[in-house]
Formats: structure tokens, sequence, C-alpha cells
């Protein structure tokens, strides 16, 4: 008898319960409405995420290490000081191989002081001892399998339609991963809000029209920016890749990078 | 004006050598302290886990005494295992969201899973049907708080009748089978966090999640070990030698085989030397010499090999306190030897940059949210849990209800 | 024949299993964000979101809107390729609002990009400051056409 009792209180417990799911349905458009009515994002009317592909490319063989970018990309996004970068320049010095030594290069000494943001120092090493030497620029190289993405727990970082890769800086749990995961150390955790950021092409500038910050400011055309879905036949995107032999960062790591580079010596990684 | 600013940069992280990427440039390291207790926890469960199991599935009969103890101590360790983890977020509020919305593809979303399902599906469930006879009988014996505990786990069901016992019994050892794949893959997927990093050479390897799995058998065999030796000298009992030399039998086979496919692993790292070998051995050389080759190699394993070796060659021949005190100190090596084997893998892929140009330094607050203290305060916490557990479940003032096989001894026993 | 009894731990078992599974749907149902799974394994929201925050440059655009003479000259210069604010800043407020007056580029600002450096590409035109002459870049040169004088 007793048992029989317990049983039926379940049960009426149970379809409490499915009663309940059975009205979140409305409670959830209750929801939706208020959220339509008070939060307005502020975003761009009428963008289209399916309607574009966006990329940048870069050509090495022009950056001249001004360092305006890094710069650019701090003040357009509000990234802190201190060792936090959406996009930096590398400075690669391959010094003459010792006399005598039968090999072809030197050592080589790779510097990016405070990511290249203010210009870079003089040359640690001699002109007439110096084999090659060049300025790389880095950023989040829009990988086409992201590890970044694929780590991630919760679905914070994402590889949105129209190719940029992002972070849901309201959905981030900050665990990481995705920092641990980037094998161009593209990402970071920002201090202040203790979520992961990274390179976002200047999200809130593509959609509005404009270019990147560090493709705006770039006094030397270092970086090619477009969308691959809107090439006009001039393209400065479309040109970059017909008259330049292309390679990306890391290939045997299987990210398929997008970002697409000219003239990168084998020491570049 | 330039180099004034360079300089400048230079002075905030003298601590690099080499080239690092600015972003990991970082004083603190994105993992801290915190993440090296967590695969530590979790791997204690998991060997205590399979310590419980060598008794209700393989018949071990001289481990009976540590059944129930064994299966406590996971217990105990299981319910800190996330708490590293959610120390360690930006947005520990936001955790749920792992739950809610975890996205297949990663590691840690489905540690979630696999916690959720080791914790209430197998460890719960197998104490539950363990202890349920005990626990309606204690139900009726005991009053206050302790009374209305015992009262709540028994969910209402007082059914002590034959086949309800039996079928007790039989659950727990389907649990049981459940539970050795089940513990493998709780730990087993710890180590798959850090080896399917494929852009860390230190960490993206196939070997991790069984090296992690091995080593956790060694270290959760070698607490019970030590916290068994502990309890019956807290509590002033005889100790079963046949038992404890039973567990340093095992213990000694699970360091053996988690030894060897350790210098495998090295081996083969050395062999085929690939992209990051250069950098991975100045960092061996340098930054991760005391942990590694002290800590790991010497103290957690070279030395519990002999002393456990030696036993296993000489057991008739050695006086019982020395063989206990060879024990215990082979337990103690041990757990402190894995504990340096999860910093070694832990720190050593953050020591490195991912440019393979250059190794960090990383400082390591004393205080704070991912200090020292805390990480410590975590290692502690567990075995205060344990206290408890054990003065609850495993209290010498209970009466012992049932003269079946696992109460029966579990009330002979401290 | 046996009378079959479900055993009655197991079916507190499975109650409390459905309790507890139930729970996490519906706490799934109402946690879950709205506009999850739009696109993808995230919010959808979140990209108007990111695109929310406002552009601190304004774009060269926007400084030939009003400056066209400038923009023109500059056009047939070497200096051709040049946003206006890689040497005038970031402008955006003062693109909004012309009463606010942008910064004026320091005199040495030229060398970031000219100051002779051995990791520079051969194309750009290099100085080194000590043996060339004149205080003042802006003594010889133009910025807005370099090679004219002023």
């Amino acid at each position: 008898m007793k048992t029989q009792f317990n049983r039926r209180s379940a049960l009426a417990r149970l379809g409490a319960t499915i009663a309940g799911a059975l009205a979140l349905p409305v409670a959830r458009k209750a929801k939706a409405a208020v959220q339509y009515f008070l939060v307005s994002s502020g975003a761009p009317k009428g963008y289209d995420p399916k309607d574009h592909k966006w990329l940048i490319c870069v050509d090495a063989t022009k950056c001249i290490g001004c360092g305006l970018c890094a710069e650019a990309c701090k003040k357009e996004n509000g990234v802190p000081e201190g060792p936090y970068f959406r996009t930096w320049i590398e400075r690669y010095i391959i010094t003459k191989p010792k006399p005598g030594s039968e090999e072809t290069r030197g050592e080589t000494l790779v510097d990016s002081p405070d990511g290249g943001m203010h210009g870079f120092p003089e040359c640690p090493v001699p002109k007439d001892q110096i084999e090659q030497s060049f300025f790389v620029p880095k950023l989040c190289n829009l990988c086409e399998h992201p590890p970044c993405v694929q780590v991630c727990p919760v679905g914070a970082a994402f590889k949105a339609p129209d190719g940029a890769v992002l972070i849901d800086p309201d959905y981030c749990i900050g665990c990481g991963f995705c920092v641990q995961a980037c094998p161009y150390g593209a990402r970071f955790l920002n201090p202040i809000t203790h979520t992961a950021e990274k390179c976002t092409l200047c999200y809130h500038r593509i959609t509005r029209g404009l270019k990147p910050a560090c493709v705006e400011i770039c006094p030397a055309e270092a970086r090619i920016f477009g969308d691959l879905k809107h090439l006009a036949p001039d393209d400065p995107l479309q040109q970059f890749y017909e008259t330049h032999r292309t390679q990306v960062l890391k290939p045997y790591l299987g990210t398929e990078p997008r970002v697409l580079y000219a003239g990168l010596d084998e020491e570049v990684r | 004006m330039t180099s004034q600013l360079t300089n400048a940069a230079t002075e905030v992280m003298p601590a690099f050598t080499g080239y690092v990427y600015p972003n990991e440039a970082t004083a603190h390291p994105i993992w801290s302290v915190l993440i090296v207790v967590y695969p530590y926890i979790t791997g204690l469960v998991a060997g205590a886990f399979i310590m419980a199991s060598l008794v209700r599935v393989f018949r071990v009969k001289a481990l009976e005494p540590v059944y129930r103890f064994s299966l406590l101590t996971a217990l105990a360790f299981l319910l800190c295992a996330p708490l590293p983890l959610l120390c360690h977020l930006g947005h520990p509020e936001r955790c749920f969201e792992i739950l809610m919305t975890p996205h297949l593809t990663s590691p840690m979303a489905v540690f979630g899973f696999v916690y959720a399902w080791y914790l209430m599906a197998v460890l719960l469930l197998e104490l539950w049907f363990d202890y349920r006879h005990d626990l309606v009988v204690w139900s009726k014996t005991e009053s206050g708080f302790k009374g209305i505990l015992y009262r709540l786990l028994t969910v209402g069901v007082t059914d002590l009748s034959e086949p309800a016992v039996k079928l007790d019994a039989r659950m727990g050892k389907i649990l049981s089978i459940v539970g050795i794949p089940s513990a493998f893959l709780l730990h087993g997927y710890v180590g798959f966090i850090f080896g399917s990093i494929k852009a860390n050479p230190w960490w993206g390897n196939p070997l991790m999640p069984i090296i992690f799995i091995l080593s956790a058998m060694s270290s959760g065999i070698a607490l019970c070990v030590f916290n068994y030796q502990v309890l019956t000298w807290v509590r002033r009992r005889e100790m079963n030698m046949r038992c404890l030399d039973t567990m340093a039998m095992f213990l000694f086979y699970a360091l053996v085989v988690d030894a060897a496919v350790e210098a495998l692993d090295w081996l083969h790292r050395a062999f085929a030397a690939e992209e990051g070998f250069q950098v991975l051995q100045v960092m061996i050389r340098e930054k991760l010499f005391y942990t590694l080759s002290v800590g790991q190699a010497l103290v957690g394993t070279l030395l519990p090999f002999l002393l456990l070796g030696s036993l296993q060659l000489l057991r008739r021949r050695v006086p019982e306190v020395v063989r206990r005190r060879m024990i215990f100190s082979s337990a103690a090596m041990i757990l402190v030897g894995v504990l340096a084997m999860r910093w070694n893998v832990v720190m050593g892929g953050q020591l490195f940059s991912k440019s393979l140009r250059g190794v960090m330094s990383h400082k390591f607050d004393f205080t704070g949210g991912e200090g020292w203290l805390m990480g410590l305060f975590l290692l502690i916490l567990p075995f205060i849990i344990l206290a408890m557990l054990l003065r609850l479940f495993l209290s010498e003032r209970l009466p012992s209800s049932e003269p079946g096989p696992h109460s029966a001894a579990a009330a002979s026993l401290p | 024949m046996r009378h079959f009894r479900f055993p009655p731990q197991l079916f507190r078992l499975v109650l409390l299993t459905l309790a507890i599974v139930g729970a996490y749907l519906v706490a799934r149902t109402l946690l879950t964000p709205q506009s999850f799974g739009e696109y993808g394994w995230y919010r959808g929201s979140a990209l108007a979101e990111i695109a929310s925050r406002t552009p601190v440059f304004a774009g060269k655009k926007a400084c030939a809107e009003c400056h066209a003479d400038i923009a023109q000259k500059m056009a047939q210069s070497e200096h051709k390729t040049f946003s206006c604010e890689a040497c005038h800043g970031a402008n955006r407020e003062h693109a909004m609002d012309h009463d606010v007056v942008p910064a004026k580029v320091p005199d040495s600002y030229c060398l970031r990009c000219h100051e002779g450096n051995p990791s520079r590409p051969s194309w750009i035109k290099q100085i080194v400051v000590k043996d060339h002459y004149g205080e003042k870049c802006s003594d010889c040169h133009l910025p807005h056409q370099p090679t004219q004088s002023p």
C-alpha cells in the first residue's frame, strides 16, 4: 500500500515536470519579446554574414617594420597594455655563417619588442655580418580547421560564415584552452575581461564597409584585404594571389590557414 | 625614442631566452598550479577505483579489507576533482555553459559528461548498492543528524529481503565492471586534454592518455596504501599485513608498467627528434631538472622500484616493521613522483614558445586565486572530505549489520 | 510461474535518473541562449554584438570628404598608398565633429619608416640621420608630396 502511494506521488511529480516543459516555449517567447524591445545591439543593420568571405593576405617583402599596424590594432580594439597582441611584427636577422663552417647560414635571431608597435631597436648585428633580414607581420591565420575553435568547450570560439574566427566575449568562460591550442600564438587571455581574445579582422569595421585598422594604416600595402565573394576585377587581393607564390605558416599541422604569405623564409614559423 | 621604449619593454620581461611570441610573454602561465592539481586528483580517483575493482571484479580476497575504504577515497577525491578547474576559470559563474551547450569536439566539454557519468552512474551507485543494507540498518539505530542522513540515503527503500540483497550484490559487481572502463575513460580524457593539443610538441602525443592512466593507477594505489597505513595508525588498530603486502605487490606492478610506457615515450621522442626536440632538450636540462630527473625519475620511480622490487623478492625475510616502513615510504615517494610528473606535463608545455625559438620562466604567486596556497588547499581538501566520509560510513562505532563478505571486512578493519 | 516484482531499489533509481535527466533538460532549455545554433555551435547574436563596437579610425574615405584637395595631391605622390591616419593618428572624433582638433604630427615622425635599418626592404628610401642634411624633415620635404620641396 505504502509503495503504491509513493509511486502515485512520484507520477504526479513527473506529470508536473512535463507540464512545466510544455509551458516553456511560451515563457521563451515572452523572454524573446522582452529582449527584442529592451536590448538593442547597435550593430550595423543589413549586414549578412553569409554574403561575404573576408581574407587578409600578407606580402612580407613589403613590410618596413614601422609597427603602425600593431599600434593601430591596440588602439582600435582597446587591447590592454602589456604582452597582449592581436597582430604584431617579427624581425628576423639571419647572420652569415662563420668562415670555413661549410654552412649556408649562421644563426637566426628573432625579436618582436612590444610586438613591434613602437618600431624596432637598432640591429644587434653589424650590417656586414647579416645575410638576410626582414620583417614578418603576424595575425590570426584564419584557419580552415581552427584548433582553437575545436577545443572551445562551450562554443564561445567559432568560425563565422564570413570567414572571421571570433570569440563571443559574453560566453567565453576563460579556460585558456584555445590559447594553448593556437599554434600561432595569436590568442591571449585579456587580463581585464578574463576572456580569450584575438584578431576579429576588425569585425566592427568590416561590417561597416571599412578596412581592418592594420590594413587601413599600413603605409606599405603589406597587408591585402578583400572579400572573396565580391572581388572587383582589379581587386588587390586577386592581384596578390595571382602574381605571387604564396605559402602558409606551419602547414604540417593541418590547420589549413587561409592567410597567405608571400616572400617568407624557411626560418619563419 | 624607439630604442628607449624597447629597452623598457625588455626590462618587463627579462625571464625569456630566445624568441617567444609576444602573447606568450605573460608573467603568469595560462594554466597555473591548479591545472597541475586537477589531473593529479583525477588520477588518484581512477587509481583508487581500480584498486577497489580488484576485489569485486578480479576477486583478490586479500584486498577485501580496503574495498570500501578505497571506494570512499575515490569518492572524496572525485568530489574535489572539478574544483581546481572551476577556480582557474576566468568566469567561473559561466561554468554551467559546459553542460548546457557542450562543444563535443572539445575534450574539456566531454569531460563534464564523463565526470557526471563516473560520479553518479558508477561511483555513487556502486557505493549505494554496497551500503544499502547497512544504510537501512543504521537508519533505524542511529539518531540525530546521522540518522537523518542515513534515512535520506536509503531513498525510502527499506527492503532487506533476500532477493533484494542478492540484487544489490549483483548490481555492485556489474557497476564495478562498468566502472573499470569508466575510470580509464575519466582519466584518459584528462590525458587527452593535453594529448590533443597538436600545436604543442610536449603535449600533442597519442601516448598521453595511456601515460596518464598508468600513472593514475600507481598513484591511486599508492594513495590507498598511504591512507590505509595512516588510518590504522590513527585508529591504533592492528595492520592486516596480508592486505598491505598485496597492495604493495599491485603497486609494484603498476609502477613497472607505468615506468616502462613512460620510458618508451622518452625513447621515441629522443629517437624521432622531431622539430621541437632542440628546445625541449633545453627545457629538460635547465627548467625541469629538479622535477623531472629528481622528482619524477629518481624519487617517483627508481627508489620505489628498488624498494618494492626487493620486497617482492625477499618478502619473507624482511621483518614486518621494516616492510611496513618500506611500503609506506615507497607509496609516499610515488605520490610525490606522480605529482611531479603532472607538474612536468602541465608546466613543461608552457615553458617553451610555440615558435620553438625560446623558453620562458613564469611567476607563481603564493596567495591569490591561482597561487600555491590555493593549490595546497585543494590538495588537502579531499583528505578532509575523506575523514568526514570515514566518520560517517566506516566508523568503528557503527554496528556491523550483516556477516557478508564486504561489510564484515569493513567492520573488522580500521 | 513466479510472480515478477520490479525490485524497489531499481524503481527508485529509475525515478531518480528520470528526475535528474529531466532537470537537466529543463535547465538546458532555460539556460541555452536564444540565438545559439543560428549559424553553428555558438550564439548567432554574438556576431552583431562584436560588430557593435565603435570604430576608432575613420578611414581614408571619410578624410577625403572634406580634404579632397590634399587627397588629390597625395594620389599622385609617392605617398599615395597612405591612409591619412597613418601619420595623423586615429581621428574619427574629428571626422564626426570638426571642432575636435586633431593632434599635430611630430617632426621626427618620418623616421619611423625612413630611418635606415638593415631589416627594411631596399625599395623604401632610408636615411642615416647623422649623415642627412637639415634638422627638420619638413624644411626640405612636403609630407604629402615627399619629392617636392616647400
